[in-house]
């Protein structure tokens, strides 16, 4: 990426309004975020903040979780499996310890991921934080391969989806980001029951199904057997699902699943996506979202684009 | 590119040991100021980012690798090729780069005046080898070690391989109970494969003697952030999943909860 790089320091400038994006009702900086889960505080100590458009904190509920038992992550030949069973301290300690924290420490707009077992703890979690200041927006986790009765079991269903999302829309003028998974038959319906319930934004994708078998032996490489797979295996997967849901929806789409570099995230914008966010990328190259940033700013300089430009303009 | 937690650093030089092992030294003094006993680093071939890259590939995740030594500012890697990640590194030679994140997780508690047995097997031996270091001037320390065949075997007081081909045939926590009569020992240290680090602890918890083990455990970050490496600590009736890169990897004996690993 060394030619692009120095684009982008001779004409600086100009490279961020052009990576100034929209999500919804947020004014984003840039256009890229972080997947839920894969970036966190000590993240922030590999490199400056000010590449990414917005912080997605890893998903809380009401209650806290003690998430899955080891082993939870298998690399692959392309690709992770994780079964982290969204651990998290719940939803009041989030508040009191986590909060304050990310307040205090982040020049950049806040979606918090929230995840419930039911209708009513949704719209619990909402009004709890919608006491606290410093959150921009939330994204509504319905689709996490890796916990039952809880986040997929709401994802799979367009009638429930859209009434979850209706009362939850009537709860905050906050940006309202419903994440959803690709295990399903038709994610377009999933997409426009969450657009009729008033989301403001869609993010795609969560992690797809995954499994790893020691061939030796025939142990599950994952304690639960199927995992969640993330990383460069479901890009395509992702980039498929982003432009299915373009054509369904109006609202924007923060999309993930794959991405590591500029060159991915601009195949993202063709697609149909506002935004984009890295995942397992971090864990893979700690510097990839500011790498992906200056790759992007100086292609994006080069060819006197901006990211409306292309968006959704996918040649077929 | 620097950053608080990620380095690129060349190899000042790269030591055979025995077959799959070898250590790789790297030159640092801030680095050598802030590393502990038990911390750890996760470490990557430069080769492997930039091969991949260069290629259109994705590379793979760096892999977790404890401190073998560390003085004035010169630190060591003890490594066996187990896997794709170790083996990328058994191909680097003094000059290559390496990519480090660290160090990372908490060490060794030290004590002083205390008649210590180590416990190591196999790979589980660097992170002691480190410790020994720092504990020997004011404690008296006996040293068991073993793996599976010679290959396996490194300086220490008493050698168990499996196989039989070198020192006491067996494993090496059958010999615990003997030597820790012998020297009325009152701390344990132990690092190694899981069902040793099992055995260990029950040994220690049936004479009640303090006991810190060193886990290893898939890693995705290293830093705390996606909870893919742990594991259940705590009191058997209200116990948490811990994180080994963060809470760890060194834990108390008593309160991993072998029975759920």
């Amino acid at each position: 990426m060394g030619t692009d790089v120095k684009v982008i320091s001779k004409k600086k400038p100009n490279a961020s309004e052009l990576l100034r994006s929209k999500l919804g009702k947020l004014e984003l900086k840039t256009p890229l975020t972080v997947a839920s889960g894969t970036f966190d505080m000590e993240s922030l100590e590999f490199f400056d903040p000010a590449c990414l458009g917005a912080f997605v904190c890893k998903t809380i509920t009401r209650y806290p979780k003690k998430g899955n038992p080891p082993p939870r992550l298998y690399e692959t030949e392309a690709g992770l499996l994780n079964s982290i069973g969204l651990q998290n301290p719940g939803l009041d300690a989030f508040v009191a310890d986590k909060l304050p924290l990310y307040r205090q420490n982040l020049q950049m707009p806040l979606i918090v991921s929230i995840s419930g077992s039911s209708i009513d703890e949704f719209m619990q979690m909402i009004e709890k934080l919608e006491s606290c200041p410093g959150i921009s927006g939330y994204e509504i986790n319905i689709s996490c391969p890796n916990v039952e009765n809880e986040g997929i079991a709401f994802g799979v269903s367009a009638e429930i989806v859209y009434s979850l999302v209706q009362r939850l829309s009537s709860l905050t003028q906050r940006e309202l980001c419903i994440k959803l998974s690709p295990n399903v038959s038709d994610i377009a319906e999933i997409a426009q029951a969450a657009e009729a319930g008033k989301a403001s934004s869609i993010a795609l994708i969560n992690s797809v199904f995954g499994m790893a078998i020691d061939y030796r032996t025939g142990v599950s490489r994952i304690k639960k057997g199927i995992a969640g797979y993330t990383g460069i295996g479901i890009k395509p997967i992702a980039l498929a699902l982003t432009h299915k849901t373009a054509e369904a929806v109006k609202i924007p789409i923060l999309a993930m699943g794959g991405i590591y570099t500029w060159q991915d995230a601009l195949e993202f914008f063709w697609a149909g996506a506002s935004a984009i966010a890295i995942g397992t990328a971090n864990f893979v190259n700690p510097l990839a979202a500011p790498e992906l940033i200056m790759g992007l700013g100086g292609y994006l300089l080069e060819h006197k684009l901006s990211i409306s430009d292309i968006k959704g303009r996918v040649k077929i | 590119m620097n950053s608080s937690l990620y380095r690129q650093r060349a190899i000042q030089l790269r030591e055979e040991l025995s077959d799959d092992y070898f250590t790789l030294w790297i030159w640092d003094e801030a680095l050598g100021a802030a590393g502990k006993p038990g911390q750890f680093y996760n470490v990557r071939a430069l080769a492997s980012l930039k091969n991949a890259q260069n290629s259109g590939k994705i590379p793979k995740l760096f892999k977790p690798i404890s401190i073998f030594d560390n003085q004035g500012g010169r630190i060591g890697f003890m490594i066996k090729k187990v896997g794709e990640g170790t083996a990328a590194l058994s191909k680097l030679r003094a000059g290559d780069m390496l990519e480090l994140i660290g160090p990372n997780g908490n060490g060794f508690p030290i004590f002083r005046g205390k008649r210590i047995l180590l416990v190591s097997g196999g790979i589980g031996y660097p992170p002691l080898w480190y410790l020994q270091k720092e504990l020997i001037n004011h404690n008296q320390i006996y040293w068991m070690h073993g793996g599976a065949c010679q290959g396996d075997v490194f300086p220490s007081d008493e050698i168990w391989t499996e196989d039989g081909s070198i020192g006491r045939q067996g494993r090496v926590c059958s010999g615990m109970l003997e030597n820790i009569n012998k020297y009325d020992v009152d701390l344990i240290y132990s690092c190694g494969p899981l069902p040793m680090l099992a055995s260990a602890a029950e040994i220690s918890k049936s004479l009640n003697i303090e006991h810190y083990v060193s886990l290893e455990s898939y890693m995705a970050c290293g830093i705390g952030v996606c909870h893919g490496c742990a594991v259940p600590i705590g009191a058997k009736n209200d116990w948490e999943y811990l994180r080994v890169c963060k809470e760890g990897p060194v834990f108390n004996a008593e309160e991993v909860r072998w029975e759920l690993m």
